[in-house]
């Protein structure tokens, strides 16, 4: 086990040998800590701090590679706390490779590589001494496509606070978080059903349900709303605006209208893992400093 | 109409596409299916010919019995087919639950007569339940305390069951002793609960231990889940109540009609609670009532029909498969000769398989899917590893023999043609079987379900226990039962590691000298004694088919369990 200090800088031997490292034992070892992601440094921000607007999360030169081929290049960007940032770009630009670097899911796949620095609350999720695990509880996501447990309703949104070990008003917390993401009055009365039997959009509130129901810091969506009708879109772009309003929301779409409609920032990512643009969602869509993201909204390309 | 053909030209008859190749096709993949299945059906027809000789009965045997039993059923199928199929679905279960139930008392019954006495089996139930009650106990009384649990979970079996400390733990300190010459020897103990009953100057009657251990548990059992299912606490006790009171009455007037107390207890608590909770069941939804009438008309057309046997003097056939077959050991003559003895070698050959290669099978699928490396050199040698499994699942059945007897008899030097090493054996031959279909269970479970459980913060074991293994389950204990299958029938590692041709007696305890069914078959089938070639052996085949019919039907019902479930 190599110490993992030299990411930034140099060869991308040092690298591998250092992600597999921290990323091999991850899954299987328990939480560090319970409500701090890192060990033995504290956190820098807090309450205060990010209610002034700091970014929670920034990333620093970011480079991402699948084997030799560079899913990300070299990404610099501040997401704004509690407000919904938009991540938008044509099919293979590395945003959905960005969202699943900020919990570290790419752990989960070998032959990924990370360069440079993610920092979540000013810390570096990259970090030797963080436990992805414990980061994974302070950072929800939300998938493509629905995918709900085969297992109740209930027992799907306390999921979170089970592997938690959270057992004090599982009841009410999984009222809340229901409430919350507006499937409540739908399925009150058949809680203990199989939550495979609710229709595709209430998978997915469902799934939203069970991101919030353990009070995550950030929730990040993978084109949520790809796999729905028009209808379950509407009523899961409602629900992320509402969102929006306690939590840090990152979203990866493919609609222009979508993220134009629900997002406060917007950053376009083009071919090659290059972040071309980000600024406020109104500027990208009315007055982008670039041609290429003009052409990219305006449907000229991608 | 020239014109009409020039407008739709694709129409025309001369537009028709080929085909005659996909005709031929189709009649050939029928043609395969059927010389499959009508080439066992005929040979299965054969044996049961052999086994159950229906042609030696009087033809005025079969026609009254055809009048009272066969005809009717029949016309009730047709009837529940046609017009009423969940009467159908009823008539299926309750005539089917009670074979169940008298297979699982069977077994029970093969147990008490040869494995242990009701006396030790009501000692090892009532020291195991005061262990779990004190593990409870204490979990409620103190539960903060969980270093104190883990001993108390750890110490309380122990102490009762074992007593302090155990004796073998005793007997390996005074050998360790002896061996370096120690001055050590440890003699006192105290006895735990069980040994305490054992010595009991007296002890209930049989019946009313096995009423206490046996049929209370399964009575209480069958009463909560009433309870739960009606909501009314009420209902369930009525139903437990009952059945612990049906088991009790009939244990007393029992021997009265030929049925020893101890075996009506027993059939009492296999058959009557699951039929009373099904038939409650069908009567509250009063949806298929009807099919209730079937296990009736059943027992009364047998009924009535052997009376009317009786009274016009018909005789009936003389199969080879009767229950003198089925009770009785091997013996020179065919008319005597029995299945008993490797019957029961063979269900507990298939407890010592269970015990072993599930554990071991099911962790190697577990870890192979979900931890091993999929990548660098590691990655590469577990590729190597998944395809030794798969090409050992191919190996000859006398190789597995064969390593069988270099390993345990060679090398461990335990007693050759005994239960363990026989399971052992074939155990090691359907080890990569289980561990591939487990895998296929497990590779089957959606990554989606994964990363969902990972995108949490749900740690690698969480997933896997919470999330992996629950939807993999079913099809994992199909493919492992299947194995199983395959394992009772296995006849040349038995030959390999010398089990015995035939033996008069079941073995009594797992490092006993057995026999088990296929090698009892593979004996009868070198008989002189043209009976025996014809005649038991085929009531031998049907029994080993019959049996391996109960382990897949099993695997059935749990794989279509778990999938409503879901």
């Amino acid at each position: 086990m190599t110490p993992n200090e030299s990411t930034t800088d140099d060869g991308t031997d040092t690298a591998t040998a250092a992600d597999t490292a921290s990323s091999t034992p991850d899954p299987s070892g328990e939480p560090l800590v319970d409500h701090d992601i890192s060990v033995g440094e504290s956190t820098s921000t807090d309450a205060s701090e990010s209610a002034r607007g700091e970014p929670v999360i920034e990333s620093r030169h970011l480079d991402v590679f699948y084997g030799d081929l560079q899913a990300i290049d070299d990404v610099s960007m501040q997401v704004p706390p509690e407000q919904v940032t938009a991540m938008i770009g044509p099919s293979g630009c590395g945003k959905s490779t960005f969202l699943r670097c900020i919990n570290r899911m790419n752990d989960l796949i070998d032959t990924a590589r990370v360069e440079g620095e993610l920092r979540f609350e000013g810390k570096n999720v990259y970090d030797d001494d963080v436990d992805p695990v414990a980061l994974r509880r302070r950072i929800g996501m939300v998938f493509q496509h629905p995918n709900p447990f085969p297992k109740s309703i209930y027992d799907n949104v306390a999921y979170g606070l089970r592997i938690q070990d959270i057992d004090t008003d599982v009841d009410e917390k999984v009222e809340t978080a229901l409430r919350r993401a507006a499937l409540w009055d739908e399925v009150k009365d058949q809680l203990d059903k199989s939550a495979l039997d609710l229709s595709g959009g209430q998978q997915q509130r469902l799934c939203i349900a069970r991101a919030i129901a353990p009070d995550p810091d950030v929730i990040l969506m993978d084109e949520p709303a790809s796999a729905l009708d028009p209808i379950a879109t509407s009523k899961i772009e409602d629900l992320i605006e509402e969102l929006a309003e306690d939590y840090t929301v990152i979203i990866v779409t493919h609609n222009m209208q979508q993220a134009a409609r629900i997002s406060d920032k917007t950053a376009v990512f083009l071919t090659g893992g290059e972040l071309v643009e980000f600024d406020d969602t109104q500027k990208i869509f009315e007055n982008p400093e670039h041609d290429r993201v003009e052409d990219y909204i305006t449907g000229k390309f991608g | 109409m020239a014109t009409g053909d020039a407008q739709h030209d694709w129409a025309s008859e001369a537009s028709q596409v080929g085909r005659t190749q996909g005709r031929l096709f189709e009649l050939l993949c029928l043609v395969a299916t059927a010389a499959g299945i009508v080439s066992v059906m005929i040979l299965l027809a054969f044996v049961a010919l052999d086994a159950f000789r229906p042609l030696s009965a009087d033809p005025g045997w079969h026609l009254v019995f055809f009048l009272t039993l066969v005809a009717p059923l029949s016309a009730l199928g047709v009837w529940f087919y046609r017009s009423d199929e969940p009467a159908g679905e009823v008539a299926y279960v309750t005539a089917g639950l009670p074979v169940v139930g008298l297979l699982v008392a069977g077994g029970f019954i093969v147990i008490f007569a040869e494995l242990l006495s009701v006396v030790e089996w009501f000692a090892l139930v009532v020291s195991a339940a005061v262990a779990v009650a004190v593990v409870v106990a204490h979990g409620r009384l103190r539960p903060q305390a969980a270093l104190e649990r883990l001993a108390v979970m750890l110490l309380a079996p122990v102490v009762s069951l074992y007593g302090v400390p155990p004796v073998a733990f005793n007997r390996l300190v005074n050998q360790f002793a002896a061996a370096t010459g120690l001055p050590v020897e440890l003699t006192v103990r105290y006895i735990g609960l069980r040994e305490a009953i054992l010595k009991l100057p007296f002890v209930p009657a049989d019946w009313l231990m096995l009423l206490a251990t046996l049929t209370l548990p399964v009575a209480a059992a069958a009463g909560l889940f009433t309870a739960r299912r009606r909501e009314s606490r009420r209902d369930g006790a009525v139903l437990a109540a009952g059945v612990s009171l049906g088991a009790a009455v009939g244990a007393v007037a029992g021997p009265l009609v030929g049925i020893g107390a101890e075996a009506w207890v027993i059939l009492a608590t296999f058959i009557l609670p699951p039929l009373a909770v099904y038939v409650e069941g069908v009567v509250r939804r009063s949806e298929g009532t009807a099919g209730l009438v079937f296990p009736v008309v059943a027992i009364g057309g047998t009924l009535v029909g052997a009376a009317l046997v009786q009274a016009l003097g018909f005789a009936g056939p003389e199969p080879w498969l009767d229950w003198g077959f089925l009770t009785s050991a091997h013996s020179r003559t065919p008319a005597e000769a029995g299945i008993y003895p490797t019957l029961v070698g063979s269900v507990m050959m298939i407890v010592v398989i269970v015990l072993s290669t599930f554990p071991v099978g099911i962790g190697a699928a577990i870890y192979l899917e979900e931890y091993a490396p999929s990548t660098g050199w590691t990655g590469k040698l577990v590729t190597l590893i998944e395809i030794n499994i798969s090409n050992l699942a191919g190996v000859p059945s006398v190789v597995y023999g064969l390593l069988g007897l270099a390993l345990f008899i060679r090398i461990l030097t335990w007693p050759q043609g005994t239960v363990i090493v026989g399971g052992l054996a074939v155990g090691l031959l359907i080890l990569p079987i289980v561990i591939i279909s487990a895998q296929e269970a497990i590779r089957s479970v959606p990554d989606s379900y994964r990363q969902a459980s990972y995108g949490m913060g749900a740690t690698r074991w969480q997933t896997i226990r919470q999330v992996v293994l629950p939807e993999a389950t079913p099809g994992i204990l199909t493919g492992t039962i299947l194995a199983l299958g395959r394992a009772i029938g296995e006849t040349a590692p038995l030959l390999m590691v010398g089990v015995a041709a035939s033996i008069r007696l079941a073995p009594n305890g797992f490092f006993d000298l057995y026999s088990a069914m296929p090698r009892q078959i593979f004996s009868w089938s070198s008989e002189l004694d043209p009976a025996f070639r014809h005649g038991v052996l085929a009531a031998g085949v049907i029994t080993l088919l019959a049996v391996l019919l109960v382990m897949n039907a099993t695997a059935i019902i749990i794989r279509n369990k778990y999938q409503r479930d879901h």
